[in-house]
């Protein structure tokens, strides 16, 4: 009988096997787990930063080639989990506690598209497995109620006076939208939405989540201020279509969360083609790409084009995202990769920016 | 996009009696005269937005003034509530690291 495998060749084997986003061999990282040995039979656990990583399943393959590779075995099984990695915490640890990473989806110009990405991308993480939420801050037009369907519930509070979210869709949801009865326009002032979103981001009981999702105001206003200001942001998304008009502002806010050193995930082109549902055939009704501009500019990646879908607009005012309600459409497919982008440069952000300053002074007077 | 390191702080601390320290991510100290960064407070009540200048009355600010609470903002500064009740003005790390005093960095940014 062969003589037994030990753990230390396995994890030598193993250290061939890369992650393409870290950059780095999944055993350096500390990806693999629970390493088990029963004679020729191994097992173990790869605990990847996010459950929405786009090539679990290829770093899952090449883990058991690497072993199967390997003499005296004779079976690998390799079970994929997940670990989502926090931002590192910067002084206010007080505020969102609980939440691993939190991220501003932003635009420079209404319409382009923002809270209907932001919703699919909330619902794709979470069909990936990740405990996620979505704070709609939109003063100007709330739209999360709509798209969830879930226009004109009231919020419950807590005993000790917090807020707690709706359930819809399996996600955490909070809009400014509940605040108010959607019939009256309510004109938000400077200091009533600094006052509103305070609140929203420290008298919330979110409880544990890997992935807080904010749906921002466009442009870059009081509530964005307010906002960088209270909570360490994980990072910000900037929605543009590629019109020069959008691009301009989409500029902007980039420059916007650069200043506040919040880390730019990448840019999503929306509307970006136009692809015949009948021949697949693909027409650029605007300038495709433009995006890909400002990202070269700014070295900043872009997560991904979404092509314009009339199906996109009526699940959205069906309260049922598409992700969710076409799951096996094209469409759905292409925010399903975008999350995964999202989350892979949320990952790999948590890792390259710096660890926690240390900001806790007790002045002493002498 | 690449963090600048010379504007990561890695530790903010109080400096002796009367200064304000912080330790860069690339090693770099610098130390603050408490009453000089109270005088030189950015915000929009302290300094005109539009013509930069100055409407601190320098006598107004008592001479033992100090921070009462620093705590931080965002990614990106600090906010310090002074013991005259100031509490508006956000330190951003990248004006403390051009502000820095150090014989050094005065002589570069003359340069
Ligand atoms: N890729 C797309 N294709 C077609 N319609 C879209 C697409 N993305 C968004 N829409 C529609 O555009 C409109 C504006 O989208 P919305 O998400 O509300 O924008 P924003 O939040 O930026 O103001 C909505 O009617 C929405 O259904
Ligand atoms: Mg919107
Ligand atoms: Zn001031
Ligand atoms: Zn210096």
């Amino acid at each position: 009988m062969a003589q037994s495998i030990s753990e230390q060749e396995i994890l030598n084997a193993l250290k061939v096997v890369k992650d393409p986003d870290l950059n780095r061999d999944i055993v350096s990282l500390g990806f693999v787990k629970k390493i088990k040995i029963d004679q020729g039979k191994v097992s173990f656990d790869l605990e990847l930063t996010t459950p929405a990583c786009p090539v679990k399943e290829e770093l899952k393959k090449g883990c058991e080639e690497a072993v199967r590779k390997l003499p005296g075995v004779s079976h690998v099984a390799v079970e994929l989990k997940s670990h989502v990695s926090s931002r590192p915490q910067f002084g206010q640890t007080t505020v969102l506690p609980q939440v691993r990473n939190v991220i501003a989806v932003a635009s420079g110009k209404g319409g382009v598209g923002k809270s209907t990405v932001t919703a699919n991308l909330a619902l794709a993480l979470s069909d990936s497995g990740a405990k996620v939420g979505l704070l709609d801050c939109d003063i100007y037009g709330p739209s999360i109620p709509t798209m969830f369907g879930v226009r004109g519930k009231k919020l419950e509070s807590t005993v000790d006076q917090k807020i707690l979210p709706l359930k819809a869709c399996g996600i955490s949801l909070l809009s400014i939208g509940f605040l108010s009865d959607d019939k009256t326009a309510v004109i938000w002032r400077g200091p009533m939405v600094h006052q509103i979103i305070q609140q929203f981001l420290t008298r919330v009981e979110w409880g544990e989540l890997d992935y807080l999702l904010l749906d921002l105001p466009p442009g870059t206003g009081d509530a964005q201020l307010t906002i960088t200001q209270t909570v360490a942001l994980s990072g910000a998304v900037i929605i543009t279509t590629p019109q020069e008009v959008s691009l301009i502002d989409a500029r902007k806010a980039l420059v916007m969360f650069e200043k506040v050193k919040v880390p730019i995930l990448g840019i999503i082109e929306n509307m970006s083609y136009f692809g015949c549902a009948k021949c697949g055939e693909v027409a650029e009704i605007f300038k495709r790409g433009g995006a890909q501009k400002i990202g070269d500019e700014y070295k900043v990646p872009i997560l991904g084009e979404i092509p314009i879908d009339p199906h996109i607009v009526v699940t959205g005012d069906d309260g049922l995202p598409i992700v969710r309600a076409e799951p096996d459409s094209l469409t759905a497919k292409i925010y399903r990769m975008i999350a995964g982008a999202v989350a892979a440069r949320m990952s790999v952000s948590n890792l390259t920016l710096s660890e926690a300053a240390s900001l806790n002074v007790q002045w002493q007077n002498k | 996009m690449a963090e600048q390191i010379n504007e990561v702080v890695e530790k903010i601390f109080q400096a002796g009696e009367r200064a304000l320290g912080v330790r860069w991510k690339d090693g770099h100290e610098s130390s603050y005269e408490i009453r000089d960064l109270r005088l030189k407070c950015p915000c929009a009540t302290c300094v005109d937005e539009w013509t930069g200048e100055k409407r601190i009355n320098e006598k107004q600010i008592p001479a033992d003034v100090h921070p009462i609470q620093i705590e931080g903002v965002g990614r990106y500064g600090i906010r310090i509530r002074w013991s005259d009740s100031h509490a508006t003005g956000i330190y951003t790390f990248e004006w403390l690291r051009s502000h820095c005093p150090c014989g050094r960095c005065s002589r570069q940014l003359k340069n």
